[in-house]
């Protein structure tokens, strides 16, 4: 899949950089390409723009990270049972654009789509990280504030990501996406370190709520292709939206998903309800008012978040949980920002420490 | 002339005039001149008849467009419109009872709720239902999370000395197995309704 670009924007310091090159020699002749002093300023919202959030997509920024790369993963919490995730800020936005995402109120004061320039040095970071812990199993991934694959066509940075971890038997990459953009990956071998898991919604969602998305058909193809190329997989029933006819609709999706791809070839299953909170809401139904994936039963939960009232949601999960269970292989499956008393009620087991959770999703 | 047998500039004049008397916030009385002329005269009947306060009326304008938005989610050939959604018939017993206005306004803000929520309200309902059954006495209060945003059930018991406590936790402990079971189904132990 393609993604539309309206301008290119390029921080005078990273001018000579391989990735500004790469982009430039692989972008549409028509993009305009302009140089600016800082980056920060270029992601900005364009002033006056009615969707600036939406406009920020369209364009690209190519800029020196000045933050670390490296940190836990923002939406961890000691109130949920987490999955010790660790995440790779390599970009920020992404061309697509789902009515449920929470990029549009965590990147509301900079939409423009940030790419850095100088995301080698993440490599310098995870070097430290190794030394300081030298334990195996940690996961990283790159796909929390943009989409690990899209725009890789243009930007290459998977074949980099990829190569680095190929080299390191203490970690797994996680790339996360919502495309079938995987060209790059089937032509390196990543040695078995580096997982691609695809963001999983039956029809109706993808219709309704994700805009610019690969069909869920085309996503699960490209897992079954980059499955034979090497990689391990995974996917994440996340968000779920319980609208009236959910439950079939994604048990249907596990089976489809399961004649595809053999379950025990699936390294793990996470599921996560849609959960928004007040300015999110109020920002999604803003820019999709006709979607009526946005106007679900959700109430307002105790951590500040709207989520379908709990024995629905609760319903959901144990109904998906136990189809899973019910394949041969049973794939390792957790929920992401749900409490321990949450898991405790769909698995039946307390959650394990995010450490170890980390660590067996990690496939050590 | 609408739909309703009422000019179009009447009835916005009509609205303009409601909305400033109740300060409604401009963003709502865009939204509500934007409306069709039917929807527009509807929410302005349910206004006046009711005496909607201004929250009120906010919150009913919020509920009614998520039903609509949701019953056309629901079956895309139909159009649901706000004026059919206040033609119902348990809206129009609301609209056309004979009970204080101010009364008749909270019932229609239960009633859209329920509307807007309907498994929600069932589910509510059934773990009513299922706490009256236990039969408990007074002083032993079973405590839902507010809209079932939890999981956490809570349990009160109010005792004045020693005695009444004593009856109160064994009323409790006779109890065991159906608040055991009123926990599970807060947690999704039970079928609810995968269409609405």
């Amino acid at each position: 899949m393609k993604f539309e670009l309206d301008a290119i924007n390029i921080e005078d310091g990273v001018r000579a950089s391989a990735l500004a090159r790469r982009v430039i020699g692989a972008a549409p002749r028509d993009v305009m390409v302009s140089y600016v002093a800082d980056g920060r300023q270029a992601a900005r919202p364009l002033e006056g723009a009615t969707d600036a959030f939406g406009g920020g997509k369209r364009r690209m920024v190519i800029m020196r990270r000045r933050a670390p790369f490296l940190m836990a993963c923002p939406a961890g919490s000691a109130e949920f049972a987490c999955c010790g995730y660790l995440v790779l800020t390599l970009a920020s936005n992404c061309p697509m654009d789902c009515g449920y995402c929470f990029l549009q109120e965590y990147l509301a004061d900079n939409p423009g789509f940030q790419v850095y320039a100088n995301y080698a040095d993440a490599f310098d970071e995870l070097e430290r990280l190794r030394r300081k812990a030298p334990a195996r199993g940690l996961r990283v991934g790159t796909g929390e504030l943009a989409d690990s694959l899209a725009f890789d066509s243009l930007t290459g940075i998977s074949r980099d990501l990829v190569e680095y971890f190929a080299g390191r038997d203490d970690l797994t990459l996680e790339l996360k996406t919502k495309t079938d953009e995987i060209e790059n990956l089937v032509a390196i071998d990543p040695k078995g370190r580096t997982l691609v898991s695809w963001t999983l919604s039956p029809e109706r969602v993808y219709r309704s709520t994700e805009h610019r998305t690969a069909a869920p058909a085309a996503r699960i193809e490209a897992a079954r292709r980059v499955l034979a190329a090497g990689y391990r997989v995974a996917f994440h029933l996340d968000p779920i939206i319980a609208y009236a006819g959910a439950e079939r609709d994604y048990l249907e999706l596990i089976d489809q998903l399961f004649e595809a791809i053999a379950p025990e070839r699936i390294a793990f299953i996470s599921m996560g309800g849609l959960r928004m909170t007040s300015a999110l809401r109020a920002i999604a139904r803003r820019r999709f008012p006709d979607d009526p994936m946005l106007v679900g039963e959700e109430v307002l939960g105790p951590d500040g978040r709207y989520r379908t009232f709990t024995p629905l949601r609760l319903k959901l999960y144990a109904a998906l949980s136990d189809r899973i269970r019910k394949s041969n292989a049973k794939p390792q499956t957790y929920l992401c920002m749900e409490s321990a008393s949450v898991h405790r009620q769909v698995f039946g087991e307390a959650a394990a420490p995010p450490t170890v959770v980390g660590a067996r999703l990690a496939g050590d | 002339m609408s739909a309703s047998g009422i000019d179009v500039t009447t009835l916005d004049d009509a609205i303009r005039r409601w909305a400033a008397e109740r300060h409604l916030p401009d963003a709502h009385l865009r939204r509500w001149l934007a409306l069709a002329n039917d929807d527009r005269a509807a929410l302005l009947e349910v206004a006046e008849t009711l005496r909607l306060r201004t929250g009120q009326f906010v919150a009913a304008f919020d509920l009614i467009e998520e039903i609509a938005l949701r019953q056309r989610g629901t079956a895309a050939s139909l159009q649901v419109t706000i004026a059919a959604i206040l033609a119902r018939r348990e809206i129009r017993r609301i609209l056309d009872g004979t009970g204080s206005a101010p009364g008749r306004a909270r019932e229609l803000i239960d009633t859209l709720r329920a509307l807007r929520f309907p498994r929600l309200k069932r589910t509510i309902e059934r773990l009513a239902a299922e706490i009256a059954s236990l039969g408990l006495p007074r002083g032993v209060k079973v405590v839902l999370p507010r809209e079932l945003s939890s999981d956490e059930v809570r349990i009160e018991i109010s005792a004045g000395g020693g005695t009444e406590l004593a009856r109160l936790i064994d009323s409790v402990a006779q109890a065991r197995a159906g608040l055991e079971r009123i926990a599970d189904l807060v947690g999704g132990a039970e079928s609810i309704d995968d269409e609405v």
